[in-house]
C-alpha cells in the first residue's frame, strides 16, 4: 500500500490552474513562495512556449526569460511588479510593461495582480496580462 | 477497520420501490475502529438506523462532516445518541471564513427548522474544525484536506493498523481541466485517495448525464473511476447515487463502472456501487451485504 505523503496543492490553487486553463486571457499562478506553477494557452500563445514546455519556474527565472523589462531592457526589478505587491502586501496591483516572447519580439503589456487568500492561509496570487499590441490577435477573443 | 454504509444517496432521500437494493438513506458511512471506538462519516438520514443500532450505554462518539450540505446533516437531529445525557459526540468538519462550524450547524438545529436547538441536547457535543495537521482519534489516524466540491469541503483519509480509508462523497475533481495523472499533485483529493485500501468516491452521474451538471460539484462515472485509478486505490465504492437512479439503472452503472476499472488494469470484483447496510471490514474480507 502506498503512503498518503503526496499531498496534493491547496484546493485554492487548483481551482484556480482549472480556472485559469478555460479562460483565453492570458493569465500566470503564483504559489506563496513566489514560484510560478502555471501558465494558461493565452499566455504561451503570447510568449511562444506552452507550460507544457517549461514546467513550474521560480518567478524570477520567469522575469529573465520573458520580463517584463524596463526601458533600458533590463529586467524590471522583482520587488517592483505587481505580482511581488500582491505576495507580498497581499492586496491587487497593476502596471504596464514590456515583455519579451521566445522569439525576442516585445510586447506591451497591461498587468493585473491579485492575491489568492484560501480558509486558512494566503495561498499566492493570480496575475491576468493584456497585449496592447497585434499580439492581441493571437488570443483570439476581444470584448 | 471496520465499515457499515448507512446511506449512500446523494441529495436528498430517494425512498420507494427502485431504491430497496442500494437504498434511499443520504451519506453516512460508520467505521468501528480496532478499540471499538465509533467514528461515523456525514450525518445524512442514514445516521439515523446507525443510532437505532447502538445501546443506549454512554458512547464517545466522533462524526466527521466533510460539508453542511443538508444531504450530509439531516439526520444528525434524528441519531439517537444526541438524545442521551451520557453520550459524548464529538463533530469535526470544514472551516469557514467568519463563522464557527456550530453556528453553521445550528442554522439547521434551531427554529423554524427544528424543534430543538443545540443548547437543549442533553448529550455532550463539541465541536471543532478539522486541523490542517494529522490528528488521532483512538487508534486511528486522520487527514482532512479540502477538496473541489461546491463551498468548504473536505475528504478525509482514515489510517488504522496498515488500512487506510479515504471518504470523498462529493467531488468533481475533473472542472475545468481533465485528470492528468502525470501531474497527481494538481488533482484534488490525490493526497487522501493515494494508495488507499478502500477509496469511496463520489459517482452521481452517468457520463451522458454529466453536461448537464457541470460545476453542479459531482463527478460522472468516467471520472470517478479516472480518479481511483490515477490514485491507486485498492479498492472502490462508488458513492453518492443521484435520487433519480433505479436500482436498476445503478446495476447498470456498475456493469461500465467495473469494465472501466478492468480497462486500467484493475479486477472486476474491486469496484462496486455502494449499498446500504454494506459492511466491510478492510484489511480483511467482505462480511456481508454485498
Ligand atoms: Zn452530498
Ligand atoms: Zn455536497
Amino acid at each position: 500500500m502506498a503512503t498518503g505523503e503526496v499531498r496534493q496543492k491547496p484546493i485554492e490553487l487548483i481551482l484556480a490552474r482549472n480556472f485559469l486553463a478555460s479562460l483565453s486571457t492570458p493569465s500566470f499562478l503564483v504559489d506563496h513562495h513566489g514560484q510560478l506553477v502555471y501558465f494558461n494557452d493565452a499566455a504561451g500563445a503570447l510568449l511562444g512556449k506552452r507550460f507544457e514546455e517549461t514546467g513550474a519556474m521560480s518567478a524570477r527565472e520567469w522575469g529573465a526569460r520573458w520580463g517584463p523589462f524596463g526601458e533600458d531592457g533590463a529586467p524590471l526589478p522583482y520587488e517592483e511588479l505587481p505580482l511581488t505587491t500582491a505576495l507580498k502586501q497581499g492586496h491587487p496591483a497593476a502596471g504596464r510593461f514590456t515583455v519579451r516572447d521566445s522569439s525576442g519580439r516585445q510586447h506591451q503589456i497591461l498587468s493585473s495582480a491579485l492575491p489568492v487568500v484560501g480558509a486558512d492561509a494566503f495561498r499566492g496570487a493570480i496575475v491576468f496580462f493584456w497585449p496592447l499590441d497585434s499580439s492581441r490577435d493571437l488570443i483570439g477573443a476581444s470584448p | 477497520m471496520k465499515l457499515t454504509v448507512w446511506g449512500a444517496r446523494g441529495s436528498v432521500p430517494a425512498p420507494g420501490p427502485q431504491t430497496t437494493r442500494y437504498g434511499g438513506n443520504t451519506p453516512c458511512v460508520a467505521i468501528t475502529l480496532a478499540d471499538g471506538a465509533l467514528v461515523v462519516l456525514d450525518a445524512g438520514t442514514g445516521i439515523r438506523n446507525l443510532g437505532l443500532t447502538l445501546a443506549s450505554e454512554p458512547q464517545r462518539i466522533h462524526i466527521l462532516l466533510t460539508h453542511l450540505h443538508l444531504d450530509h446533516i439531516q439526520g444528525l437531529m434524528f441519531f439517537a445518541p444526541l438524545f442521551n445525557p451520557d453520550s459524548e459526540i464529538v463533530i469535526w468538519g470544514p472551516e469557514a471564513p467568519g463563522v464557527s462550524l456550530q453556528d453553521r450547524i445550528a442554522r439547521y438545529i434551531s427554529a423554524p427548522l427544528s424543534p430543538v436547538e443545540i443548547r437543549e441536547l442533553p448529550c455532550a457535543m463539541s465541536f471543532n474544525s478539522a486541523p490542517p495537521s494529522e490528528w488521532e482519534i483512538g487508534p486511528a489516524t486522520i487527514r482532512a484536506e479540502s477538496i473541489a466540491h461546491r463551498g468548504p469541503t473536505l475528504g478525509f483519509r482514515i489510517s488504522e493498523a496498515g488500512s487506510t480509508l479515504c471518504y470523498i462523497p462529493d467531488h468533481e475533481p475533473a472542472l475545468g481541466a481533465p485528470l492528468d495523472p502525470s501531474q497527481p499533485e494538481w488533482i484534488s483529493g490525490y493526497g487522501l485517495a493515494r494508495g488507499a485500501s478502500l477509496l469511496i468516491h463520489d459517482c452521481q452521474y452517468a457520463d451522458e448525464e454529466y453536461e448537464e451538471h457541470l460545476g453542479w460539484g459531482h463527478s460522472k462515472l468516467s471520472d470517478a473511476v479516472a480518479f481511483a485509478a490515477c490514485s491507486e486505490a485498492e479498492r472502490v465504492l462508488l458513492f453518492h447515487h443521484d435520487p433519480l437512479h433505479s436500482d436498476d439503472f445503478l446495476d447498470s452503472l456498475s456493469d461500465l463502472a467495473a469494465a472501466r476499472w478492468v480497462q486500467y488494469g484493475g479486477a472486476p470484483d474491486r469496484i462496486a456501487l455502494a449499498r446500504e447496510t454494506q459492511e466491510i471490514a478492510l484489511a480483511g474480507q467482505l462480511l456481508g451485504g454485498a
